[in-house]
């Protein structure tokens, strides 16, 4: 495996309020990272680390086994960065937003641009003040795709756009993955965007990286337990990792992580229950670690 | 068109395997007759492509399609008669399920065939009358 993007130990804080707290993860080249977390959680703090535009407090972050320095330009060509919400200046037309960033970017491919331009309908003499937000999301992944990025960070793009515009917003960028086996740093608060897209799974949680897992692993190993007791179930469950419980009569409800066949045949063990066993879907396991 | 279920139990990488096994089955893809690219079907599906390229992986090695190098993917010769074996298979699973859970509510071995024998001919029946 070769990694493209590692970070270490990276903490930040703003005054006594901190954000991320001895972060470290390692993207591998060419796959998809689903970087999960509630609003407020540090997403945007973390990557805006990433992108240089603020310094971490400590920690050190690598970019192509290059060590990044604060305010160091010169790897941002090779990183997409898609913002929540994408800033260009408003006097300008999609065709001056063109030629500014093409300035930028070394690897810049124009006919792409024109592709991407044409596929959304967006037309060059446009002004971006007059743009829809969708159509300022899809202005802002015509530029990220048109510089060949080998890293492409998605800071919950498509919060607050319609579904439509989301679906083909997301087959773009998985064409994008086919062709020139990006790397995709996704994150989101949107769970469902996520689910059929990541290979990795992380859940920012206060400050911490509480998940980093091959999201079919997490998928097989997160289980919701039905467990029934014949007669007054008891007042607290011996279960190893169990994320979330709740007794209802003589049921106990309760999410367990990781799940594996000890666990299983400790819980068969019990005398006089019934068991059912469940998968979770993403948007409930992120629930159940979160709450 | 290929459906998927993200809520599913089931991986979506074997989702994809079963719908186009099915497909063959059906005679809606017939032999030689080319799939659609990686890209375009995980676009389609909006899937990691890298999930896609597992289950053609997967079919290949189970002998339902072959690859072209540079051409894409096909439906192989034999491929209806690997799924016929798969149907049997199939139903020999659903009869395995079916008999160990008759045999949890104590069922005699001749209860379980009769009863079987019953649905069986029921089910005939019904499916010419369907006919005619």
């Amino acid at each position: 495996m070769s990694e493209i993007l590692k970070i270490q130990n990276l903490s930040k804080s703003f005054g006594k309020n901190r954000i991320l707290q001895d972060f470290s993860v390692s993207l591998e080249k060419g796959r998809v990272y689903g970087l999960l977390g509630k609003n407020g959680e540090g997403k945007t703090t973390l990557i805006r680390m990433i992108m240089g535009v603020i310094p971490p407090d400590s920690g050190e972050i690598f970019f192509k086994g290059k060590k990044i320095t604060f305010r160091d330009a010169d790897y941002k060509k090779e990183i997409g960065y898609i913002p929540e919400e994408s800033f260009f200046y408003v006097w300008m037309r999609i065709v001056d937003v063109l030629d500014f960033n093409a300035s930028f970017y070394p690897a810049w491919n124009a006919k792409k641009a024109s592709e991407y331009l044409e596929r959304f309908s967006l037309d060059r003499k446009s002004r971006v003040g007059k743009l829809s937000r969708g159509m300022k999301l899809k202005l802002g992944l015509v530029v990220a795709l048109a510089a060949k990025p080998e890293l492409l960070i998605l800071d919950d793009p498509t919060s607050g756009i319609d579904v439509p515009t989301r679906q083909d917003f997301l087959k773009n960028i998985i064409r994008e993955l086919s062709d020139a086996g990006t790397t995709i740093l996704f994150s989101t608060h949107l769970v469902h965007e996520l689910e059929r897209i990541i290979e990795r799974l992380g859940i920012l949680h206060h400050g911490h990286l509480i998940l980093d897992e091959n999201y079919e692993k997490v998928k097989n190993r997160a289980k919701r337990i039905r467990l029934t007791f014949g007669n007054t179930a008891p007042a607290e469950l011996d279960i190893p990792g169990i994320l979330t419980a709740k007794k209802e009569n003589e049921r106990w409800e309760s999410v367990i992580y990781p799940w594996n066949e000890e666990i299983e045949a400790k819980i068969r063990s019990i005398s006089g229950t019934r068991l059912e066993i469940e998968p979770l879907s993403l948007e409930e396991i992120f629930m159940s670690f979160v709450s | 068109m290929i459906k998927i279920e993200t809520s599913s139990f089931i991986p979506i990488y074997e989702q994809i395997k079963k719908e186009i096994k099915s497909r063959i089955s059906l005679g809606m893809l017939k032999r030689d007759e080319p799939l659609p690219s990686i890209r375009d079907l995980a676009a389609e599906l909006i899937v990691n492509p890298n999930t896609v390229a597992r289950a053609y992986r997967e079919l290949e090695m189970e002998g339902f399609i072959y690859t072209r190098k540079g051409k894409g993917c096909f439906v192989a010769d034999d491929s209806s008669s690997l799924i016929s074996e798969e149907r049997v298979k199939i139903l020999n699973k659903i009869f395995d399920d079916a008999i160990e859970e008759a045999i949890k509510f104590d069922c005699a071995g001749a209860v379980i065939a009769k009863a079987f024998e019953e649905r069986l001919r029921r089910a005939m029946k019904g499916k010419e009358k369907g006919k005619s």
